[in-house]
């Protein structure tokens, strides 16, 4: 019995590439048929080879590729569609979805829908459409992909609808309450930056910075004591 | 195998090589043994020289065996222009092809966050020191074209700008004499993306 199987052609990103012995890569790829999964490309570092350049993360690839339990063989990638290059902040910010991926959804676990996610996150960065928008949507619905989604339109533990205009504490895996006692867990957030997450139309500097802290208090929590190494690259932004 | 331990233990120390796999490590050992022992002297008491002494040149980085580096100490470079590179081989494919006759950085790695490699392994506070002298007027970013790279490349690009140095940055894109047919995607992307004018 053979627990290999071919998969051809199928929509990927690379998230991160590290070298493998003399000339090859271990490329972590994210697949819609497999979710996260890891590729041994070989030969991919020698000079001539064509996957060097095409192995890069934010290009759209189709990869072949012989499944095994671990590592899997890469067989072939060619680009899928136009290739938009990400530079600077948005570069940045591309590889702070990238490391998101990579800490946070399991390999072998298929998410395609958070795939086209993360498709249309990368096309809003490379259109400089407002960065921070485009990684708080995304962070929602990588959430909501591995089972942490958001409760953004009623109070936790009852029917009664958020209102814009009060204020609630966001309780992880309870979601807003209004008032009541302070907690100790939780972050303070208006109805109102709730309900632009919930329509992805985030737009006022308080909705936009309420949403960050929110998002980032969640994420923290599933992410562990390990802090994201791509907040390096935007700290200096906020203090230079 | 060889039953010989020590001999067992060369080939072992070989392969830290790059590109030596078992069986040229093998055949290395065996080559030294049988038929050129002097070479293997001298290649055992170079390495040991040079690993001791071998270190980085304070200034740029670069390996070298006194505190100041050959090109460091070299007063005919241009004091006006500092080019960052990522490794000791990016000095030495510059220095002998592109005509370059200023000073070099080398960070001895890129800023790799998923593998935990930020700023303070680069040695970027000396680069910061470096620009704070006032001489550069103008920083060349020749790090790589890879995606670290290029986060790299714009992190210590915002740097320099806060201190007011120009930054460049070399030009990427399709390799001298390629045919446009044969360039993969996202090197075409990015030539296209960093177009300019003619003339």
């Amino acid at each position: 019995m053979s627990s290999a199987h071919r998969v051809d052609l199928n929509p990927c990103f690379v998230l991160h590439q590290r070298p493998w012995r003399e000339s090859s890569l271990i490329v972590e790829v994210f697949s819609a048929h497999s979710g996260r999964l890891g590729l041994v490309a070989r030969g991919a570092r020698r000079p001539a080879s064509p996957l060097r350049g095409l192995l890069q993360p934010f290009v759209p690839l189709l990869v072949s590729w012989l499944d095994r339990a671990e590592l899997g063989t890469l067989s072939g990638a060619e680009p899928d569609g136009p290739v938009l290059p990400l530079t600077g902040k948005a570069l940045a910010g591309g590889l702070y979805l990238n490391e998101l991926l990579m800490r946070l959804t399991h390999r072998h676990d298929p998410h395609p829908e958070l795939l086209e996610d993360y498709r249309r996150a990368i096309l809003g960065l490379h259109g400089g459409e407002g960065m921070e928008p485009v990684l708080r949507v995304f962070e929602k619905r990588l959430l909501s992909a591995i089972g942490y989604g958001l409760l953004l339109d009623r109070e936790g533990g009852s029917d009664r609808p958020l209102r814009a205009d009060r204020s609630y504490r966001y309780l992880p895996e309870f979601g807003p309450v209004e008032g009541g006692e302070v907690e100790a867990a939780g972050v303070d957030v208006s109805g109102a930056t709730l309900l632009a997450l919930a329509e992805e139309r985030l737009e006022s500097p308080e909705e936009l910075s309420e949403a960050k802290r929110l998002m980032r208090y969640l994420l923290e929590g599933l992410l562990g004591p390990r802090p994201l190494g791509t907040r390096m690259l935007f700290r200096t932004q906020s203090r230079r | 195998m060889p039953d010989s331990p020590l001999i067992n233990r060369l080939v072992g120390a070989l392969r830290c090589l790059p590109g030596v796999g078992p069986k040229s490590a093998q055949r290395m050992a065996l080559h030294v043994l049988e038929r050129d022992r002097e070479g293997g002297r001298r290649l055992g008491e170079t390495l040991v020289e040079a690993v001791q002494r071998i270190a980085n040149c304070e200034r740029c980085r670069d390996l070298s065996e006194h505190p100041l580096c050959s090109r460091c100490a070299d007063r005919s470079r241009d004091p006006g222009q500092l080019c960052v590179v990522e490794t000791p081989g990016d000095v030495l494919a510059i220095d002998r092809g592109a005509g370059y006759r200023g000073y070099f950085f080398v960070l001895l790695g890129r800023l790799s966050p998923l593998d935990g490699i930020g700023p303070e392994h680069l040695g970027l506070d000396t680069l910061e020191a470096r620009l704070r002298e006032n001489e550069v007027r103008e920083l060349i970013l020749a790090t790589g074209s890879t995606v670290e790279g290029q986060a790299t490349a714009h992190y210590i690009a915002e740097m320099a700008e806060e201190l007011d140095v120009r930054v460049t940055r070399i030009a990427q894109g399709v390799p001298l004499g390629g045919e446009l047919e044969f360039v993969d995607t996202p090197t075409l992307a990015h030539a296209f993306s960093g177009r300019r004018e003619l003339g």
